[in-house]
């Protein structure tokens, strides 16, 4: 198969091809091995990946009507390359910014440094953020007022969304709640892999399999009063969410056991499992739950899916919760526009993975701007995620965006808006030929006592011709992605 | 481990148990279809109705007497079709086989940190393949072989199981619930196969030699007994025969060695009991069955301890009482 067809756009990014067509440097090996190979065993290769997930039951399931329907997410099967040089800028900047995200959270709800445990943070103190942005948050969580993390670490797993473009890389948004997708990074190599099996050698990819073990790591480095051999667990909302593979998948790889609400309980404010032989200690809750569910003495009272009792064992310090209650004013989309201001106000540095553009609708002139260039604008709900109630302006009519614009009128606050971006896009093969699809990543950042990234993510493809949208639930996919040593 | 685990591989056995032992059944009822006698077919069709307790669908078994018999050559044949389809392939019947596996394959996907990968993923094998089968395609070429290739792979699931199944509590859960329902299974085809013979007024020989070949019994019972099948000594093959693999005490035997393996749950008391009646079940078989005269109620009793333990087991190790605080 050759790449005669392939298009190229010079506003566009492209993962493989230099602007004049030839490949990158790190690329050269796949596409030379992508010419020799014949569409039929392109074809043969994407069925085999494709074949391996619905085997494996590597799945998410859809609720309808009546059956629930499990789905397999759509993969690619032509690697993504990354050099390893330009891996390493990725890596300082996460690492970068995970400290400032934690530094963050602990000032706004911990007592450390500050004489008055229920004053303003520093940062609102010192005219950075306005105050009303952190406790008008919805995700602010006045429970964990005064409580300081252990070790800081309120954020121990992260994912963050990473795009590309012509100005270089750009972080979309930090994933701090309860971040999904790296069963897909790990199932992805595993699939793919096999099917190069000499280039993959030869190319030097670098390794991520041990994934499960420096997790393992990091929630142990939380275990209270530092034991060796805590008893960790994963707590799942159960069957029903669309995440249950990937709970499935990581309590095996780190040797938790995957529970629900109901198999714990807290007595005395210690935390324990129900098992055979009857009740267990819980040191570690790798929770998958969000916020809201996770305790009901607490938060949502009609919650089934938490543990009574669990945000008390947590500030006794009787357990360790990961990622701790409260992260998400930290990732909420307009405080989103603050991080470049919280790394130089905590670290002293200067950014080194930027973010994109930001327009805050609640400030006045960001709203105007807005209304005025919303055809060329991303507009997105700030309470929302997986792509659901964003505008996407130049592929909306003009009476979808009037009528998005009168809703950004009637409560500006709840809104954001970004250029739209060139993503970069990747070669895919769709229909029997390579066609460029845009593409994102999500490497997953780990920061137990120390920051610790597996040089890998889960990289997602919008596989509708010219659309931006990558999330799964918006007809997006995966590709394998591979940093290769320089 | 973790109760609910334990719980969901105990329900898993159960299923795999359940849906292997009626393709085990519809795999000699299809094979009968091909030459034996109407009535024979009727007697077979009605046996694993009762032993499963369901109507068959339209409320009763069409069973009309023509003269010449041809007529109802051919309705046997069509009620045969519509009746494999209810036990096999009927989503709403929840002792369809399809269901069966279904639920099973549902309680290893949700315990799935507890069966290794290759059990997983040859499960995961045969529920894709079930899943894109119907009845008319089996009926289109030869339902029996379905039903064989079926046990076959559920044969081979368990063999993968035990080839690579760590042999903690997990194991000896899912062996627990395989057996407890073998042996529940097996009391209720020998009720069923006694009820049979009641409302046919008779039974030939023939109906018993089925049920021998349900339990790969045949040629045991043709050299341990004579060619000449006689009822009792077919229930007491099947009841107390040690080395026949399906026997009822074969798998007493089992879930009583998969219990001591377990150990007692978190109340000593309603271990002892669970312990205590497992062993009045084998006791029943090994010590009372041979004086016996009247096996029908000794198959009533079996049936309701079988019920019991299943509750006591339940209470013991997955939903037993616990005093707690949440806010101390």
């Amino acid at each position: 198969m050759n790449f005669d067809e392939y298009q190229l756009d010079d506003d566009v990014y492209d993962e493989m091809f230099l602007p004049d067509g030839t490949p990158r440097e790190h690329s050269q090996d796949l596409y030379e091995l992508l010419c020799q190979l014949s569409s039929e065993e392109l074809a043969n290769i994407q069925d085999r990946v494709t074949r391996s997930f619905s085997n494996e039951g590597i799945t998410f399931t859809v609720y309808g009507d009546e059956e629930a329907e499990e789905r397999i997410i759509p993969i690619d099967s032509l690697p993504r390359v990354l050099s390893n040089t330009e891996w390493q800028e990725i890596e300082a900047g996460l690492t970068q910014r995970i400290s400032a995200l934690n530094s963050f959270l602990e000032d706004v709800y911990g007592r450390v440094g500050s004489n008055d445990p229920y004053g303003e943070p520093r940062i609102v103190h010192d005219g950075v953020i306005p105050v009303d942005m952190v406790r008008g948050c919805p995700q602010y969580r006045v429970e964990m007022r005064g409580f300081s993390a252990p070790h800081g670490t309120w954020v121990a797993i992260c994912g963050t969304d990473i795009v590309r473009t012509n100005d270089g890389f750009r972080v979309l948004e930090d994933n701090l709640r309860v971040p999904s997708g790296v069963s897909y990074m790990l199932a992805n190599r595993e699939a793919v892999k096999k099917s190069y099996r000499r280039l993959y050698r030869r190319s030097r990819v670098r390794e991520i399999e041990h994934y499960g073990q420096v997790l393992q790591t990091t929630l142990r480095e939380l275990a209270p009063g530092g034991q060796s051999d805590p008893t960790i667990v994963l707590l799942t909302p159960g069957v029903y969410n669309s995440a249950f593979y990937e709970h499935i998948f990581l309590a095996r790889e780190i040797g938790a056991e995957l529970v629900e609400g109901r198999d714990l309980l807290v007595n005395n404010g210690f935390v324990y499992m129900r098992t055979t032989t009857g009740l267990r200690r819980v040191d570690v809750v790798y929770r998958r739950v969000d916020d809201d569910f996770l305790d009901p003495l607490v938060f949502r009272p009609d919650s089934l899916l938490g543990v009574p009792g669990l945000l008390h064992a947590y500030k006794l310090g009787n357990v360790a919760l990961v990622n701790a209650p409260g992260t998400g004013v930290a990732d909420d989309k307009s405080m989103y526009a603050y991080v470049p201001d919280m790394i130089r106000y905590y670290l002293s540095e200067e950014p080194i993975l930027a973010n994109v553009e930001t327009y805050l609708c609640r400030r006045r002139e960001d709203l105007e701007y807005t209304l005025d260039n919303l055809q060329d604008m991303v507009v997105k709900r700030v309470g929302e995620s997986g792509g659901y109630g964003m505008l996407v302006g130049p592929h909306a009519s003009p009476q979808e965006r009037e009528e998005y614009a009168e809703q950004l009128r009637a409560d500006p606050a709840g809104f954001i808006s970004q250029p739209v971006l060139a993503l970069s896009r990747a070669p895919c093969f769709i229909d029997g030929r390579f066609e460029p699809r845009h593409v994102d990543l999500r490497p997953f950042v780990l920061h137990g006592r120390e920051t610790r990234i597996v040089p890998g993510a889960f990289c997602r493809v919008a596989l509708r011709r010219g659309s931006l949208v990558v999330n799964s639930s918006q007809g997006g996919g995966g590709k394998d992605f591979w940093v290769v040593e320089d | 481990m973790l109760s609910r685990s334990a719980q969901g591989l105990y329900w898993m056995g159960r299923y795999l148990e359940r849906a292997q032992h009626l393709c085990r059944l519809l795999q000699l009822q299809t094979a009968a279809l091909v030459d034996r006698p109407v009535q024979e077919i009727y007697f077979g069709w009605s046996r694993i109705y009762i032993s499963v307790n369901r109507l068959p669908p339209g409320g009763s078994l069409g069973l009309t007497a023509s003269d010449d018999g041809s007529f109802e050559e051919d309705f046997t044949l069509a009620d045969s079709y519509t009746l494999a389809d209810d036990l096999t392939f009927e989503r709403s019947n929840p002792g369809s086989v399809w269901s069966c596996f279904a639920m099973a394959r549902e309680n290893a996907r949700q315990t799935r940190n507890c069966v290794s990968a290759e059990m997983w993923s040859h499960l995961n094998l045969v529920y894709l393949r079930l899943q894109g089968r119907d009845i008319q395609d089996i009926w289109a070429t030869s339902p029996e072989s379905f039903y064989t290739q079926t046990t076959n792979e559920i044969n081979t699931l368990i063999g993968v199981a035990a080839a690579t199944m760590y042999r903690d509590a997990g194991w000896h859960f899912l062996q627990l619930g395989r057996f407890i329902e073998r042996a529940q299974l097996a009391v209720s085809l020998f009720q069923a196969q006694l009820a049979t013979e009641v409302h046919f007024e008779e039974s030939s020989e023939a109906d018993w030699t089925s049920l021998l070949r349900a339990y790969h019994a045949l040629e045991v019972y043709n050299r341990s007994y004579s060619v000449d099948v006689q009822p009792n000594q077919v229930l007491d093959l099947l009841a107390t025969d040690p080395l026949l693999p399906d026997s009822l005490c074969q798998s007493l035997d089992v879930v009583g060695a998969q219990l001591d393996a377990i150990g007692p749950g978190p109340n000593a008391e309603s271990s002892g009991a669970t312990r205590r009646l497992a062993g009045r079940l084998g006791s029943l078989i090994y010590y009372d069955w041979p004086d016996l005269e009247d096996r029908e109620q000794a198959l009533q009793d079996l049936a309701a301890f079988c019920r019991d333990l299943h509750t006591l087991i339940t209470t013991t190790y997955f939903d037993y009482q616990v005093d707690a605080s949440p806010v101390s």
